[in-house]
């Protein structure tokens, strides 16, 4: 099996950062369900994944998670944050 | 899941953008609804996963996931599997085209050894023979 490039859209980027994504995007501030952004928002929508798309043809780090604001999306949500061990 | 804290796998991208052919596979739950639903009822989760063809009209698609809120997704599906958006720029000429296949599964499991050594490894030879796809977006819920 040869490898496909693959590019991460999450919204949850500390959650996906456990499984170590070669290459991710986070649209900031977009609430779970809204990876793209809100519905019918399709030049927002276009934006995103022509951002994250971006990513493979710039020299990203493998592992980097890189963060966008996209003011027209609105209303901002804080992400899910990952419980640390206490050990 | 024995898996290295350090290790990135990462497979470069040689090719442009505008020659490529782009997959989407989606952990939301996405199926088309003459697919069978995932199961919600099981607490361990579904490791099964759906085929979604490239000419799918995306008004056939459904969102079974029940740990997320995917009001917005079912009413515009393109906020977790954005195949309207990868027409419009493939129509515009960012992409080269759309790949043969694409997937939906549910991204909730207590199982996890069984997903990512079974499912996520099906998922990617199911993709890399059957798709012609020179690049997959993952989205999640």
């Amino acid at each position: 099996m040869k490898g496909i490039p693959t590019v991460l859209i999450t919204v949850s980027p500390e959650v996906s950062a456990q499984m170590r994504p070669p290459r991710a995007l986070y649209p900031k501030g977009f609430k779970i369900g809204n990876s793209l952004g809100r519905p019918n928002m399709r030049d927002l929508q276009k934006k995103v994944l022509r951002n994250a798309l971006r990513l493979l043809t710039e020299n990203t780090r493998p592992g980097d998670f890189v963060t966008i604001e996209y003011p027209e999306y609105g209303e901002q949500y804080e992400p899910p944050r990952v419980k640390k061990s206490s050990a | 899941m024995t898996i290295s804290r350090k290790c990135v796998p990462f497979t470069p991208f040689d090719r442009e953008l505008s020659k490529s052919t782009i997959a989407i596979v989606t952990a939301g739950g996405v199926h088309l609804k003459d697919q069978e639903p995932f199961n919600i009822a099981d607490e361990l989760g579904d490791l099964t996963y759906r085929e979604i063809p490239p000419d799918v009209d995306s008004s056939q698609l459904r969102v079974t996931h029940h740990h997320y809120d995917h009001t917005d997704a079912d009413r515009d599906i393109n906020v977790v599997f954005p195949i309207d958006v990868l027409r419009d720029l493939e129509a515009e000429g960012f992409i080269g085209g759309i790949a043969k296949k694409h997937i939906g599964y549910m991204g909730y499991t207590m199982q996890l050894k069984a997903m990512y050594e079974g499912t996520a490894r099906e998922i990617a030879n199911d993709i890399d023979k059957g798709s012609r796809a020179d690049v997959v977006v993952l989205t999640g819920g």
